[in-house]
């Protein structure tokens, strides 16, 4: 028939039809035994996947169960790989933590890092800006170009914009030029560093950890101005795992996070330890999120 | 007299302002061979036309009645991309279900493609069953129309120009079958000697009107050539 | 100029020489007038040196501080599969749904889903499925259903009818439309569904940008980080699959193509992206409350004082995102669309019979191969590494992507023009010879590609200047479905407004368009 062979591409459109919903059905055969862990990509990717790769084994090991790690792109994914329960464990921010145990009730906060009791967020700026150290942020900074970290990192944008409405009582799209999302801390420093911006506010552990690392030319970018203190970082489970995973499992998955000790581990964060947290600790990030209209 | 299939009452045709046809009373009952003739735009193709409309006469269900007008017009009608099967086929797509009609699209089914396959021969199609349409010859491809109407197997059949492209051996072996397999058989045709040897009633027109109708047996020469008059004085 | 049909713009007294000059100025005006509210800055200070890194990541390509080859292998595999099999889910219900658009209702409902973006129906549905294989699949499959209705429609009604004449008019619709008009609309048919299955690789790879592991994941990080030569691999990889596409995708392949896809996709449910089940409050949660806008939420029953509620919550809506997000889009389209019109009848020559011989016209083919089958979202990406954040990214990746699809379409309508034997060459062909005669066409491809542009337009705020993309981003970063759907849905209307104005301008400029395959 060579008139007519394109006909027997019908059978291809009815098989796809037919099999297209497996792709939903097949889920219900997972073996529901692995954890699976993601994290606000807060930083590059690379350097993510170094460290919660570590996190995959420590806890593996610690928990007896194959445990897996998976990047995502943005804070928002995060939080729906979590609600959608792709992701039983997070390690989110402070703004992302709310977001989440918002949108998937039960969930809560297991235990965050020593430091994310008195996190901080450090303005930088460039040289060229003129700018200077201080302990209030000059008014010259209006009119100026500022990136923000994250549309939903509370370090890189919940925080100062909170702390800019503050001070200045204006939205910061009317006091600066121009203002950014860089995405994440590590862009933000390297936009600011190459003068894109003239100022950024970036989360204070990862700017001190590049310092450390001598990652970044403190000649041509510096801290300005450094926030008063918040809560940020914290891990959070969902309230269902001990029904998926066998009762008292968070109980566990807490004791393994508090008792991780590995100098290495705790460095890549960079945290000295991880103590105890309850979602409560997280009121004050609600709070400022509603003062600013980013929640109702 | 028997059945009477067409009643045409002072009917008239106009298009764009143009009449195409007027004062066209005409009767034609089962059984009748009936050719039209006249030069091109003398309204043939619009009288048929208005003949396959005005079927409204006979009592059948709508079905039926379209069934039972075998119709092969002029510009032939074919779907070039399909093959001679399909489109000789296409003439009892009403008969069948669409599902059928779908299957025998993908896969042409046993019993049809046996009774197409044989009357392809009939019509003189051998061996071009599975070829496309488009890569036809012009006579072969009114060839495959008129075996599309003929596999309709309908009573009347209506035809314009239905062998205007074949040899004159084919249009006698055309003709033949047309009027053996139809009880009725109206053609349009511009051969005045077919014309004569296959219709019984010769019905003329000129500028849209019936100006001869008369039975093939006692027509003269003359009053054929004068329906022609135009022409040959141009000529 | 053809003068052969009379059609006018503005009265039937003047030339279609005039007319296209008339539109051409107009669209030239706007876009001129656009200039000072555009935000044109190059705000990187060292754009040179990016631009030297990048250009030395180009020549040096490695895949080997990002990922292995069984990752980029895995990543192109997603790509392609989530492409098939999102066509032929997006074929199957086009088609259907082109058979029932005399219904206004399905005309409508095709032109909504195709107005949407397939990166916002990404966000959207990355809220049900999670980050998934239906996801992908359903993020390229409903637009493309909405974009296929259409086409598939316009192919049908095109076809010769004359053998409906010969029918027995007993027959049933769908007889007839198979025999009659699906039959000889078939190679139309195939021939776009095959053009789309390119598109299709290319919202497949964009995917990646939202975070669906395709190729688009990993080159937005590669470039994120600035890690240049892989991300210089990893584009070659995707122009080299979207270039030998002819080469290993055939008609008679598909259902095979489709079951391997299928086979080899069931798997991923699990990793690298476990779902344990499609959450059914979830669901229900997501139509029944969270798109619900939120004073609708907990009221029992709508009276005045929730239409006032509804009134207070929509107002900020406009006028702090609304307003500066349809103004901005609708504004970086026009200054684009007059941008992709120069740069096609630039680029056009270069590929065409008539201006360029064999060796140069290869070279020419395989630049511009490249530059239109890197999506826009990609280049305005690789632009905002070089010039910061402004408009000008954004409009360069439209106006170089559309420009280059246009100057293909042109140099293809140009090779068939038949010249005389002594006709001028070089500057003066150009401009008294081809011009002329391609013109006409030239403008209906360039309204045709306005709302495509537009679209494009709307995803890049995604990146950071306000267009509505900005904003529609900003919702789901703050979850706030409801505000999303109402900016979704104000990016359709503004979408569909548009293809509406442009399809009136292009039928005024011949009154029967050729065929939509030509535009696509």
């Amino acid at each position: 028939m060579k008139s007519f062979y394109c006909w027997k591409v019908i059978p291809s459109f009815l098989t796809c039809f037919l099999l297209l919903p497996a792709l939903s059905g097949f889920s219900l055969t997972v073996h529901a035994q692995t954890l699976v862990f993601t994290a606000i990509p807060d930083q590059d990717e690379t350097r993510l996947r170094q460290r919660f790769g570590k996190v995959a084994t420590y806890l593996s090991e610690q928990l007896n169960i194959p445990v897996n790690y998976i990047p995502v792109k943005s804070y928002t994914a995060a939080v729906t790989a979590f609600r959608n329960n792709q992701v039983q464990l997070a390690w989110f921010g402070g703004l992302s933590g709310v977001q989440a145990r918002r949108l998937s009730l039960g969930a809560r906060a297991l235990a965050q890092g020593a430091e994310d009791k008195m996190f901080k967020t450090y303005f930088i700026a460039n040289k060229g800006s003129g700018l200077t150290p201080a302990s209030q942020l000059p008014d010259s900074i209006a009119g100026m170009r500022f990136t923000f970290g994250s549309k939903g990192s509370t370090s890189g944008r919940l925080m100062p914009e909170y702390f800019l409405r503050q001070q200045f009582d204006k939205s910061p799209d009317k006091l600066f030029s121009r203002v950014g999302f860089s995405g994440d801390h590590q862009k933000t420093i390297e936009l600011v560093a190459s003068g894109a911006y003239q100022l950024g506010a970036v989360n204070y552990a990862v700017w001190e950890k590049n310092v450390a690392e001598s990652r970044v030319d403190t000649d041509k970018v510096f801290v300005i101005w450094v926030t008063p203190s918040y809560p940020d970082y914290q891990w959070t489970i969902r309230g269902d795992v001990d029904a998926q995973f066998g009762a008292g499992f968070s109980q566990r998955v807490q004791h393994a996070l508090l008792s991780m000790r590995s100098p290495d581990l705790l460095a890549s964060f960079p945290r000295s330890a991880f103590i105890p947290a309850q979602n409560s600790d997280y009121k004050p990030i609600e709070q400022v999120a509603r003062s600013i209209g980013l929640m109702e | 007299m028997a059945d009477l299939l067409f009643r045409l009452h002072d009917q008239r045709v106009e298009r764009q302002g143009q009449q195409l046809l007027s004062d066209i009373t005409l009767d034609i009952h089962k059984g009748e061979r009936v050719a039209l003739v006249g030069e091109s735009g003398a309204g043939k193709s619009t009288l048929l036309r208005l003949l396959r409309q005005s079927q409204s006469l006979t009592t059948r269900s709508v079905k039926a009645r379209h069934d039972a007008v075998a119709w092969c017009p002029q510009e032939l009608g074919l779907v070039p991309q399909l093959s001679v099967f399909h489109n000789i086929y296409m003439g009892r797509l009403s008969q069948h279900r669409f599902i059928y009609n779908l299957l025998s699209l993908i896969r042409p089914q046993g019993r049809e493609l046996a009774d197409i396959s044989a009357l392809s021969e009939t019509v003189g199609l051998p061996h071009k069953l599975h070829t496309g349409v488009a890569s036809l010859s012009g006579g072969e491809q009114q060839r495959t129309a008129i075996a599309r109407a003929l596999y309709q197997q309908a009573e009347v059949f209506i035809g314009d120009e239905p062998v205007s492209s074949v040899d004159p051996f084919q249009a006698d072996q055309l003709l033949s079958l047309i009027v053996k397999q139809h009880q009725t058989v109206v053609l349009a045709m511009h051969d005045l000697q077919l014309a004569r040897r296959y219709c019984h009633r010769i019905i003329g027109l000129k500028q849209g009107r019936i100006v001869m109708d008369e039975r093939a047996s006692c027509i003269s020469q003359n009053k054929l050539s004068a329906l022609f008059v135009n022409q040959q004085q141009i000529a | 100029m053809r003068n052969n049909n009379g059609g006018s713009l503005v009265s039937g007294t003047l030339t279609q020489a005039g007319d296209y000059r008339r539109l051409s100025a107009v669209f030239l005006l706007i876009a001129l007038l656009t200039v000072p509210f555009a935000d044109l800055d190059i705000t990187v200070m060292d754009a040179g040196g990016v631009l030297e890194d990048i250009a030395w990541g180009m020549v040096t390509p490695t895949l080997a501080g990002l990922l292995s080859v069984s990752d980029l292998l895995k990543a192109v595999c997603m790509t392609v599969a989530f492409a098939l099999l999102a066509l032929v889910l997006a074929a199957g219900f086009g088609f259907f749904m082109a058979l029932l658009m005399r219904f206004t209702a399905v005309r409508f409902f095709a032109a909504t889903i195709r107005a949407v973006h397939e990166l916002f129906w990404g966000l959207l549905l990355m809220q049900l499925f999670g980050l998934t294989p239906l996801t992908a699949i359903l993020a390229i499959a409903i637009p493309y259903a909405g974009m296929f209705a259409r086409v598939y429609k316009e192919l049908l009604e095109s076809v010769d009818t004359g053998a409906y004449d010969a029918l027995a008019p007993g027959s049933d619709l769908l007889s007839r439309w198979s025999y009659v008009r699906i039959s000889q609309a078939w190679p139309q048919l195939r021939s776009y569904t095959l053009y789309r299955f390119e598109c299709a690789l290319r919202s497949s790879a964009v995917l990646g940008f939202i975070g669906l592991p395709t190729l688009g994941f990993y080159l937005e990080t590669a470039f994120n980080q600035g890690l240049y030569s892989e991300a210089a691999a990893l584009l070659y990889v995707f122009v080299l699959l979207i270039a030998t596409i002819p080469l290993w995708m055939r008609a008679s392949l598909w259902p095979i193509y489709s079951l391997l896809a299928l086979y080899w996709l069931a798997p991923f449910q699990l990793a690298p992206f476990q779902i344990q089940t499609l959450d059914q409050t979830l669901l229900q949660r997501f139509f029944t409350e969270d798109i619900i806008p939120l004073p609708l939420r907990h009221s029992e029953q709508f009276g005045a004082s929730t239409g006032l509620a509804l009134w207070q919550w929509f107002v900020p809506i406009w006028s702090a995102q609304l307003s500066p997000g349809l103004i901005n889009t609708l504004m970086l389209s026009l200054l684009a669309l007059p941008l992709t019109g120069l740069l096609a009848l630039l680029w056009f020559p270069a590929t065409s019979v008539l201006f360029v011989s064999l060796p140069w016209r290869g070279v020419g083919h395989i630049f511009m191969v490249v530059l239109r089958s890197v999506p826009e979202i990609m280049l305005a990406f690789v632009a905002l590494m070089i010039f910061g954040l402004s408009w000008l990214p954004a409009l360069l990746a439209l106006s170089i992507h559309n420009g280059a699809i246009i100057a293909h379409l042109m140099s293809r309508y140009s090779s068939v023009l038949n010249l005389r034997i002594d006709a001028e060459r070089g500057i003066n062909r150009y401009f008294f010879e081809v011009l002329p005669r391609v013109y006409q066409q030239f403008l209906s491809y360039l309204l045709y590609r306005w709302e495509i542009i537009l679209r494009e337009s709307a995803i890049l705020g995604i990146l950071g200047i306000h267009t509505l993309g900005f904003y529609i981003d900003s919702s789901f970063a703050e979850f706030r479905f409801d505000r999303a759907m109402v900016l979704i849905t104000f990016a359709a209307l503004l979408n569909i407004a548009v293809d509406r104005l442009a399809l009136v301008l292009r039928r005024r400029l011949h009154k029967k368009t050729e065929s939509v395959l030509s535009c696509y």
